[in-house]
């Protein structure tokens, strides 16, 4: 394939500039000093930013969870949400007596077989919301952490229109690098991680900001332990 | 002028380059146009600065950007390596391609291996580099855009006319036209929440279905072997989770060394670009789907893309263009960006970035026109977030497209193509005069005492200002004549 003798051809033409650079002679990188704020300035941060990047933040006890997500949905008219398996929502949920009905990601949503596409037909268009949790908050940016795995797939934040998250006020940090360090992402990355920062958005028309543009049109965060 | 061969696998965006000149007096007499382009621009300018409230953090974080960088630039080869050893290790297959061919090439192989017949792509300006969507669909490959500003260049039969807002010459009245002309059963409206919900409803579809996912790369990290993906809209989750096979292509440069490298430059990308102090969505992709995760791709694969990116880098000075994380700043900031727009630059990439990129992309023969259109004002300079010298490589460009042929190797193609023999016989003069001074006193006497015959009507130029006239006498002339006047003032 062309691709081998490219990559050498690209490779060597790069080589034959730095052979003979000094990587220990280089510039420090000095990066900014933020200043340091309570865990109660992060979290108005947090709040502040999500809820200007029209995220819906509720502040609540873990054992109101289901009850706050119950009566959200009846606002909207929903009758179903969809949980990952065995999370801590889909316990919450099934706990708790309501006429919602609680479906669970248990299927396979990629593969190529027939029942698979129905997978997606149905995630696409019969779940009008999903639930899941996240594993860490970002207060400069108001961001919230996902780190999907094999029980809450990564297409469960995406896919259904409302997109509730249940976020831990306790894994609040500063910043994205402090983040990074605090958690240890060097050693250890998933499939995919991801910060979410507000409902899916556009601008493309004539800058004129809408909401739902692909992902979910409404972020409804579950902030416990605020 | 220069006649030129076209290359058989030339970029059609060569050709449109070439046409700069038609194209600038084209735009500009296209009153809609340049308003739709200010509003964008000046909302741009605007969002930016507010986004930046502290100068001191604005400017330690352009340093810091600008030496990680340079960092990763003079170790590319190197980090290149790393980072293919660490994504293959994660399970992503790592592709390279010399030119835009072979870069379509190898993407539509990987498709057709995989019997695929429709893909959905995230905004990727390296793949409209390759003009990747006329290759696969001359395979007869469905290759819809799915970021609502490329959905609506693409329904325009358009390229992008911004790197960050692709659909910004248009404005909501026009987009309204588009969809009603082409999307069945859409209802006339110009409500802009409307709009965007039509376009979810069409893309969701095909999201649905499609059997490939083409992406971008905003940053590769070498360290883990991670592709990180920027975006508000949430096209390239998708793009990225619900297809069986996701493809990202990029530039050798987008690679990074360290994790820690990120959170100052994604700080940085988004403010400059939209004035966001994150996007929506900040997506890493370490690995295709890991057995018993139940979506995501099962292949993932990256093409990274040269196409004269090393001929850039070969040259210290013009390494520096390939430090730019692309957040189309320079164009916002500019001040012919903003009044000819973006499609008469002819190229993928517009604005001040384009005119120092372009050249190594297309060849200087194509793009001798664009370092020159600048006013040097020195904005883009100023605004770039990783510091890099724009208006300093247009000047260098400039000479490089006049230079005279030396035998040395050449610093890059197309050097030269722009000089023209009366041009450089001028300047040869002007270097004479100005070396000699009896020979420029001489002329000047003779210029100034023959000033009455210069011309009223040169061209261009007097076509909307007045002709420059010799004053009767030289400064220098001036000068003497006041210095005597003094000395006899002082004798006396």
């Amino acid at each position: 394939m062309s691709s081998n003798s490219a990559r050498s051809n690209i490779l060597n033409k790069l080589k034959e500039q730095v052979s003979g650079a000094d990587y220990t002679k280089l510039p420090n990188e000095v990066g900014y000093q933020y200043p340091t704020l309570s865990h109660q300035q992060h979290v108005a941060k947090f709040v502040g930013h999500l809820e200007t990047n029209h995220a819906q933040v509720i502040k609540l006890k873990d054992s109101d969870i289901a009850r706050v997500v119950v009566e959200q949905l009846k606002q909207r008219n929903i009758s179903t949400i969809m949980t990952g398996k065995d999370t801590e929502a889909s316990k919450l949920l099934t706990e708790i007596e309501s006429d919602i009905a609680i479906e669970v990601y248990d299927f396979d949503l990629a593969a190529d077989e027939p029942e698979h596409k129905e997978n997606k037909e149905r995630l696409f268009n019969d779940t009008p919301a999903g639930i899941t949790s996240s594993c860490g908050a970002i207060a400069a940016t108001g961001s919230i952490v996902l780190w999907p795995t094999i029980n809450e797939p990564r297409s469960l934040s995406l896919v259904p229109p409302v997109h509730f998250v249940i976020v831990d006020a306790d894994t609040m940090v500063q910043d994205f690098a402090s983040l990074m360090k605090a958690q240890q992402w060097h050693d250890k990355l998933p499939t995919n991680a991801l910060l979410i920062s507000g409902p899916s958005k556009t601008a493309d028309i004539q800058q004129t900001l809408a909401y739902g543009a692909h992902g979910p049109k409404e972020l409804i965060v579950l902030l416990v332990n605020a | 002028m220069t006649s030129h061969i076209n290359e058989p696998n030339e970029s059609k965006y060569a050709k449109s380059a070439r046409a700069f000149r038609g194209n600038v007096t084209r735009d500009l007499a296209n009153d809609e146009l340049r308003s739709n382009f200010r509003g964008a621009m000046d909302y741009l300018v605007d969002k930016r600065k507010n986004s930046f409230p502290s100068a001191d953090e604005l400017e330690t974080l352009r340093e810091q950007c600008k030496l990680i960088k340079q960092r990763c630039l003079l170790k590319l080869p190197h980090l290149l390596e790393q980072l293919e050893t660490n994504l293959e290790a994660n399970g992503i297959k790592v592709h390279w391609a010399e030119t835009i061919t072979e870069a379509n090439e190898i993407i539509a192989q990987l498709i057709t291996d995989k019997n695929g017949k429709t893909v959905v792509k995230g905004k990727s300006m390296v793949s409209e580099e390759t003009a990747l969507n006329d290759h696969l669909e001359a395979q007869n490959i469905e290759c819809l855009e799915s970021d609502m500003g490329e959905y609506i260049v693409q329904l325009a039969g358009q390229h992008p006319s911004h790197i960050i807002m692709p659909a910004i010459h248009q404005n909501k009245k026009q987009v309204a036209d588009l969809f009603a002309d082409n999307i069945d059963g859409f209802e006339h409206t110009t409500d802009v929440d409307a709009l965007i919900g039509e376009g979810r409803r069409v893309l969701r579809e095909k999201f649905c279905h499609a059997d490939v996912g083409i992406t971008g790369v905003n940053f590769a990290v070498a360290e883990t072997g991670t592709l990180c993906l920027v975006e508000n809209e949430g096209n390239g989750r998708m793009c990225t989770t619900v297809p069986n096979l996701h493809i990202a292509i990029t530039g050798i440069e987008k690679v990074v060394e360290f994790l820690d490298d990120v959170p100052p430059l994604l700080s940085l990308l988004t403010r400059s670009a939209t004035g966001q102090i994150i996007s929506t969505y900040f997506n890493m992709i370490s690995s295709p789907r890991k057995n018993g995760e139940k979506d995501g791709p099962e292949e993932v694969h990256l093409v990274l893309l040269d196409n004269g990116r090393s001929q850039a880098f070969a040259d210290e000075e013009l390494r520096q263009t390939l430090q730019c994380i692309r957040c189309g700043a320079c164009m916002n900031h500019c001040p012919v960006y903003t009044r000819i727009g973006g499609h008469a630059y002819g190229t993928v990439y517009p604005g001040p970035i384009g005119k120092i990129v372009s050249p190594h992309m297309l060849g200087l023969e194509a793009t001798n026109n664009l370092p020159t259109a600048s006013s040097m004002c020195g904005a883009c300079g100023e605004v770039c977030p990783v510091k890099i010298p724009i208006p300093k490589l247009l000047q260098r460009l400039r000479v490089e497209s006049v230079k005279a042929t030396t035998g040395k190797p050449e610093v890059m193609k197309g050097e030269g193509s722009g000089r023209k023999t009366i041009e450089a016989i001028i300047w040869k003069g002007w270097s004479l005069l100005h070396k000699h001074s009896i020979l420029y006193n001489t002329s000047m006497w003779f210029a100034t005492r023959l000033r009455k015959l210069m011309p009223n009507n040169i061209g261009v130029w007097t076509s909307v200002r007045t002709a420059p006239k010799l004053a009767p006498q030289t400064l220098h002339e001036k000068i003497k004549a006041r210095q005597k006047l003094n000395t006899k003032k002082g004798d006396s």
